[in-house]
């Protein structure tokens, strides 16, 4: 009965809970992170536009790293087997996600496509997450590196306009750089708008076509995978 | 589209904090960074349609925005952002190093207990 005059209408009372909104998918991201972590596997959730060369890179990368590393990717895309196709045939296992509608990869997804995947100790796996500046940044996904990937032709000002994917980033790289003399692209200018948005992350300029800074990337890789595995044998 | 999930998650948080079995949510007032990326519009629209069928059925659900704080990479002074970034109001400067403002709160849960 109400408090106030008597009427048949419920009391209302007031639940104070005051805690962060944890996305339910965190507990998820955490498991797959212990779980990765366990066995020495650095997770880097690779993200950008829809066409700035993810997979160009991930191709490169492999071909860089066949026998020297065990990569495993996890391919994100709305529809289609396409990429983890191409990323057999560059050499590495993949185990593809088709998000359906869905506009981003989350942890479940990734729990799912982790036990359909030989997982060793030392490997490398990488997450090619859907092609989209917005939502996947929002969505931790157990991965210890996050990079994102744009390119020239998008113009110089898409890290102000998506600031999110930016500022979650510990790497940045600027792919298909051999455009920049072709196409109105101020580095500089681009550059400037990263450093404002995140001023830690690191900025690498590739182009996957002419294998133009892979080697820097793979480096850029390696320092967080050495001490990723530094901090877990201490 | 990230809201619908958001929403699940939320019911999910609240359901959890419900102390009764009878207690029907009447409102739940939730504080929004304006950096988080959150549309509260799409956010109230997804918690009334995850909601049917639950004890949060018809509740409203109250979104207060928080500005965003962030740092000036060259001078270092602290503002406030104008939603997902913030231009210095020392030197001008687009930008800023996020402080706060990224984060969803469940502040309240109003319940009537049936």
């Amino acid at each position: 009965m109400c408090d106030t005059c008597g009427c048949d209408a419920p009391a209302v009372r007031t639940i104070e809970v005051n805690e962060r909104l944890l996305a339910s998918s965190a507990a998820h991201a955490e498991h797959n992170r212990a779980h990765l972590s366990g066995r020495a596997i650095l997770a880097v959730n690779l993200m950008g536009t829809p066409g700035a060369g993810k997979t160009a890179l991930l191709e490169a990368m492999i071909a860089k790293w066949r026998g020297s590393r065990r990569i495993l990717v996890i391919e994100g895309d709305q529809a289609t087997e396409r990429d983890s196709a191409r990323i057999r045939a560059a050499g590495a296992t993949a185990r593809q996600v088709e998000t359906g509608l869905g506009c981003h990869l989350d942890a479940r997804q990734i729990h799912d496509a982790l036990h359909h995947l030989d997982l060793r100790a030392g490997d490398l796996l990488f997450i090619e997450n859907v092609g989209n500046l917005v939502c996947p940044a929002l969505f931790d996904l157990g991965e210890r590196l996050r990079v994102v990937v744009t390119s020239p032709t998008e113009g110089a000002d898409k890290p102000l306009k998506y600031p999110p994917m930016f500022r979650a980033a510990q790497l940045v790289v600027l792919n298909k750089c051999d455009l920049i003399p072709h196409v109105p692209f101020n580095l500089e200018q681009w550059t400037e708008y990263v450093r404002a948005i995140n001023p830690h992350a690191r900025i690498i300029n590739t182009s996957a076509l002419c294998a133009e800074g892979v080697e820097e990337l793979l480096d850029a890789i390696d320092d967080v995978r050495r001490s990723f595995c530094a901090g877990i044998s201490a | 589209m990230h809201e619908l999930s958001l929403a699940r998650d939320l019911l999910v948080a609240i359901e959890r904090k419900l102390d009764r079995a009878d207690a029907r949510v009447v409102r739940v007032s939730v504080s929004v960074g304006s950096a988080a990326g959150i549309a509260s519009e799409s956010l109230r629209f997804a918690f009334r349609i995850i909601c049917e069928g639950t004890r949060a059925a018809g509740a409203t659900l109250s979104v207060t925005t928080i500005a965003a704080r962030g740092r000036c990479a060259d001078c270092g002074i602290v503002f406030e952002f104008d939603g997902l970034i913030g231009r210095c109001p020392g030197c001008g400067r687009l930008g800023g190093e996020l402080l706060s403002g990224d984060r969803m709160i469940l502040r309240t849960i109003e319940v009537a207990d049936v």
